[in-house]
């Protein structure tokens, strides 16, 4: 285990609100509190999928495509670096490495986690592909059980009105 | 059905509700960082305990910098019902129903709170040793349900559960109640694994 000015905080972002969301509770928790005496390390991790996975359903004329969703993807990633930075430097938090990997996100993070020895991951719920249905997104599921640290669940940013019904 | 459990909660929730200070005032926090720790007998919920007290102790300690960030932690111990002891009407005669006599629903009951205390009291002591400002609760009931709800009537803005409970089946990552409140608990969760292990 690592000591106690090693510990690592992951978190996973893609380019959503609820990944943003994510990421400042991390800040909150994990960071701002701490400001006189740091005890953790920042790492911001964004998942870029590649182009075939985005492009899935795409029937023929894919081949002409596929540069513009790269294009496209490559576009989100630096939008999301940015944002990260900014949300951040807001809270006077330094990101000790921000990190973009093209693939899985699942595997991607779980990789990011085993490799920087993360004490905690963290990650927005409903990230990936917003199916409603679903109150918990897969990426994050696949990790809440897959995952060997602890793993922080960060839901939608509180609804003024709860009209959901669940059982 | 939440009526009945809303009432349970509101009846059981005060078994021990000691804010821990470190002098002899009761300062005024205004908490706006409530933490809730689920805590059963299994070790994987004692290991997620001590994990908050290890990695948020800056926000949660009685100290005079934490009482700023306002922090409060909540241990919560959900007891199963015990209605389970209740009349088992059996045999279509009716005459061969069961009762269970209510000195032995007073047993159990007793059994079931001394219980519940020696859990809590483990847990306050090892929040009292790093000074973790705590407050205990017992709730009655299904235990995903109490503590789902438990979230919502007390605004708590991180609930932490183990990842494995009582149930110790290894095949599953994470323990039935810890994944209904990771689905269903309307803040943000944090779901501890235990240490890594040589063996999987």
């Amino acid at each position: 285990m690592a000591s106690g000015s090693e510990r690592v905080v992951v978190v996973g972002v893609d380019d959503s609100t609820h990944s943003y969301h994510a990421l400042e509770t991390a800040l909150d928790l994990f960071f701002t509190p701490f400001k006189s005496n740091p005890q953790f390390k920042l790492v911001v991790l964004h998942a870029r999928l590649p182009a075939t996975s985005v492009l899935g359903f795409a029937g023929p004329g894919t081949v002409d495509i596929i540069p513009l969703v790269e294009q496209d993807l490559d576009k989100t990633a630096d939008l999301v670096k940015k944002k990260c930075t900014d949300v951040c430097s807001a809270k006077s938090v330094e990101i000790t490495s921000l990190e973009v990997v093209e693939g899985d996100p699942r595997n991607i993070m779980l990789e990011a986690a085993e490799r920087h020895h993360a004490s905690v991951l963290v990650l927005g719920s409903h990230g990936y592909g917003a199916v409603k249905r679903v109150f918990l997104g897969s990426v994050s599921d696949y990790l809440a059980h897959h995952a060997h640290c602890s793993v922080m669940i960060v839901k939608k940013p509180k609804a003024k009105h709860a009209s959901n019904d669940k059982h | 059905m939440s009526e009945d459990q809303a009432a349970a909660v509101k009846e059981t929730s005060a078994v021990e509700k000691q804010p821990e200070t470190t002098g002899a005032e009761a300062p005024t926090v205004t908490i706006t960082k409530r933490m809730m720790v689920a805590i059963d007998e299994s070790d994987s919920s004692f290991y997620a305990l001590q994990w908050v007290i290890d990695h948020f102790s800056n926000l949660l300690m009685t100290t005079e910098a934490a009482e700023a960030e306002g922090g409060l932690l909540t241990v919560v111990h959900v007891q199963s019902p015990s209605h389970h002891f209740a009349a088992f009407p059996a045999g279509p005669g009716g005459a061969t129903a069961v009762y269970a006599s209510s000195s032995m629903i007073e047993s159990v009951k007793k059994a079931q709170q001394e219980a519940s205390a020696a859990l809590l009291s483990r847990a306050l002591q090892m929040c009292r040793a790093k000074q973790i400002r705590t407050e205990t609760l017992v709730l009655e009931g299904e235990a995903k349900d109490m503590i789902c709800q438990a979230v919502e009537q007390m605004h708590v803005d991180l609930l932490v559960v183990g990842s494995r409970g009582l149930g110790k089946i290894k095949r599953a990552f994470i323990g039935s109640v810890s994944d209904y409140c990771a689905h269903h608990a309307n803040c943000p969760i944090l779901i501890v694994k235990p240490p890594k292990e040589i063996t999987t």
